[in-house]
């Protein structure tokens, strides 16, 4: 027969302090799990909400990241010779030659400075993205030097407001619009004319071509079709495929929330154990009794082990607020790490999913089964006559 | 120091439950010696933290803009630069792209660049020369030698990102520095490439300097002479050049400060637990004491000593663990990952075991404080009543 779950309720409310230090203490190590998780969560959403299978970059062969790889004028207009792109109702192909180029602004803070990705596109650049609208000011003019700018960049940088002159070096731009990119890697870059920026870093190349298909599976051929043509010596991903392969930007991040994870949860667990162990010695004459009146030590120990899982879902339910609570007061701008592809940094906001906080929850209970389960297990092994002698 | 005793036998007293905080206390060290040296590689500071009176300079626009070659002779007109190296990100392939075989690439004047600029990385003069005279040769850091297995004579080959040229290398041998993540190999393999760039432009010029007063001089002087160029400069201290890296990175380092704040809060909290419990067991006990002459002082000194003795157990393994067990053997499975590019310049200093070690006795004085005061606080009647 079962004991009574109020039994294990009363008891640790009767030992208030020792009880609710513990839980406080599983709740931090929750808090500080599921932050870091936020944060991996926050970087791979980035990088993948609305990268496509059925765009396609093109790129040098072998190159990881636009930055690095090199596409003349003839490459790329081949490319825009090519059959299979979608075309707009003019009858022209969503095909856009891109430049990227990396910029040092100061932040907003006036203090550090950071690395910032500039794409040079053709006109119909922005066309081919329809995930990415201007909400403010208006879309840049070719030969003006003018550039638009996500609108969280613009929060987190100097001189990115509608009207402002960028000056970084010899470069200059009127930020003439804000765009808003739907959450995506885009939210990190500046956008500007192809030639402009071709004149400005005085290299007459392209970085990338951008290629949008009817489908994933036009896509498919289309790259084939690149590889397949020997003059061309470029390669083709699918936008998704490259923006997964920078993903390992998150990589490091993850490894952290695993060691922290891991360290700080079998911490936490010995001092529920500890706790559950004074527990168990404190109440030994009251095991002896529960004993006496005829409840078998099945019961003694599940009874224990539910006494620890709830102490720990408690500190877990702990740590979701906490958690909560930081993201709510110190999280609430994008913040931004390096792409280690690009080195350019990365913006992005922490995410707390619903998957996430199932996954602090069982991790709290986790903890709570494994510092659980040892003092439970010495208190079901009690003899009734010690027990009951006990002082 | 004569009642160590008492206070080994007290701490001893429930053995399970001394293990359990122990272990917990030398976790939550390990981590922390963990975070800091992750830290501290992530600021790889190429002087090892002793400032070289080096300079950097790069475009102004940013990284990835290049600048003239034709600027290396007027920089070293200027007065107080000892010696002046075009240097070259490669950012090529090594075997695959795979993260866990990142390398980074760098080129240099191998005449003067261990000589003059980079004078404080160890290398074996014979290893220095043989550079010199071997047009593809390449050096490597110790650590990155190591974890491929580099011996004299191998041959490397990289393939070229953004510089069209796939660069067949001949290891000479390794260097020893703050920074060991990188290779470097001759500034003259460029030129033979097509990339628009050769023999012409440089991704930077790194530069010594003769004195630290003439760095500020020196470094206004370069951004003032190419101030009105075609490529303005931007002149950073080594120091500041790093920065820029690791500032992108500004709110993981902030994340990690966090974390390590955190739970070291949090293990304070499990050791005054523990030390609470144990205090209210002994209430009795104390009163007996108090009753037999001991002051007040004494109790709260041996509940004190008892917290302090605790951590400082935690803290001695814990950082031995870290160092002999917990850091090589993360290491050595992180190797085999995409994080192994990070690794490479990881290194737990005597410095961070030092810290932590001080943090472990810190971590015992708070956490004792409260249930120490409180126990001698305690009426001896009061406690002789009690009853557990």
């Amino acid at each position: 027969m079962a004991i009574p779950l109020k039994y294990n309720l009363r008891n640790l409310v009767a030992r208030k302090t020792s009880t609710g230090m513990t839980a406080f203490v599983i709740g931090l190590v929750v808090a500080v799990f599921l932050c870091v998780l936020a944060l991996v969560q926050g970087v791979t959403r980035t990088l993948s909400v609305t990268a496509s299978t059925r765009n396609v970059l093109a790129m040098r062969v072998g190159s990881q990241a636009e930055m690095q790889s090199v596409i003349t004028r003839d490459q790329a207009e081949q490319i825009q010779s090519m059959p299979g792109p979608e075309r707009d109702a003019s009858g022209k192909p969503y095909v856009s030659a891109e430049l990227i180029s990396l910029i040092n602004v100061a932040r907003s803070d006036g203090k550090t400075f950071s690395n910032v990705q500039v794409r040079g596109m053709s006109p119909i650049g922005l066309a081919c993205r329809p995930e990415v609208k201007v909400v403010e000011g208006r879309l840049f003019n070719a030969a003006t030097n003018e550039a638009i700018v996500s609108r969280n960049l613009s929060k987190r940088y100097n001189d990115m407001k509608v009207g402002d002159t960028l000056k970084t070096g010899s470069f200059r731009w009127v930020i003439v619009g804000l765009f808003d990119a739907s959450g995506s890697a885009y939210e990190s870059e500046i956008w500007t004319d192809a030639s402009d920026l071709q004149q400005q870093t005085k290299r007459n190349i392209y970085s990338s071509v951008f290629v949008r298909l009817p489908d994933s599976e036009a896509a498919a051929r289309f790259i084939e079709a690149i590889k397949g043509d020997q003059r061309l010596k470029l390669e083709g991903k699918t936008e998704r495929k490259y923006y997964d392969e920078q993903m390992i930007t998150g990589d490091p991040i993850k490894a952290l929330a695993f060691i922290v994870g891991f360290f700080t949860a079998i911490g936490a667990a010995f001092g529920a154990m500890n706790t559950m162990y004074a527990q168990v010695s404190a109440r030994t004459r009251e095991i002896g009794t529960i004993r006496a009146l005829g409840f078998s030590r099945r019961s003694i120990l599940v009874s224990f082990v539910i006494e620890a899982l709830m102490l720990c879902v408690a500190g877990g339910v702990l740590g979701v607020i906490f958690t909560f609570l930081v993201f709510n007061t110190f999280l609430t701008k994008p913040t931004g790490t390096m792409n280690f592809r690009t080195f350019s940094e990365v913006l992005f906001n922490f995410r707390l999913t619903p998957q996430l906080i199932t996954a602090g929850v069982v991790f709290s209970l986790a903890m709570g089964a494994f510092g659980g389960f040892f003092p439970a297990w010495r208190a079901a092994r009690l003899k009734i006559v010690n027990a009951l002698r006990e002082m | 120091m004569k009642y160590l005793s008492l206070i080994w036998k007290n701490v001893l007293r429930k053995k399970l439950r001394t293990g359990l905080t122990v272990s917990s206390i030398l976790l939550v060290l390990t981590l922390i010696v963990i975070l800091t040296s992750l830290l501290q590689a992530m600021q790889a500071d190429p002087s090892g933290g002793r400032g070289a009176n080096r300079l950097v300079v790069q475009h102004a626009t940013g990284l990835g803009n290049f600048l003239p070659l034709s600027q290396r002779q007027r920089i070293e007109q200027i007065p107080g630069v000892v010696a002046c190296s075009p240097e070259t990100w490669f950012g090529g392939v090594y075997k695959d792209d795979r993260p866990e075989n990142w390398i980074g690439q760098l080129t240099a004047d191998p005449d003067i660049y261990f000589d003059k600029i980079f004078d404080d990385a160890k290398i074996d003069p014979q290893v220095n020369a043989e550079w010199k005279a071997t047009r593809n040769g390449f050096v490597a850091g110790q650590k990155i030698a190591d974890k491929f297995h580099w011996k004299k004579g191998d041959h490397i080959i990289l393939k070229g990102t953004y510089i069209p040229l796939n660069p067949d290398l001949v290891y000479i041998g390794p260097y020893s520095a703050g920074d060991e993540g990188n290779i470097f190999f001759h500034n003259e393999y460029l030129n033979q490439s097509s990339w628009f760039g050769a023999n012409k432009y440089t991704g930077l010029y790194y530069l010594k300097v003769d004195s630290g007063e003439n760095v500020p001089r020196v470094a206004a002087a370069i951004d003032k002479m190419f101030e009105n160029s075609d490529a303005p400069t931007k002149t950073l201290t080594e120091k500041q050049f790093q920065l820029q890296f690791m500032e992108m990175m500004g709110n993981v380092k902030l994340l990690i400060n966090g974390i390590s704040l955190i739970i070291l809060f949090a293990v304070t909290l499990i050791v005054a637990n523990t030390i609470a419990m144990s205090a209210r067991e002994r209430v009795t006990e104390m009163a007996v004491m108090r009753t037999l002459g001991f002051g007040q002082g004494h109790i709260l000194g041996f509940i004190l000593s008892e917290a302090v003795l605790m951590s400082l157990l935690g803290g001695l393994v814990g950082v031995l663990l870290a160092k002999f067990l917990f850091v090589p053997a993360l290491v050595a499975a992180g190797n085999k990952t995409s994080i192994s590019a990070w690794l490479v310049n990881f290194r737990v200093s005597p410095q961070t075991l030092v810290m932590a070690f001080v943090v472990s006795v810190g971590i015992g004085i708070l956490a004792g404080f409260v249930p120490a005061i409180r126990s001698s606080r305690l009426k001896i009647v009061d406690g002789l009543r009690q009853v557990v």
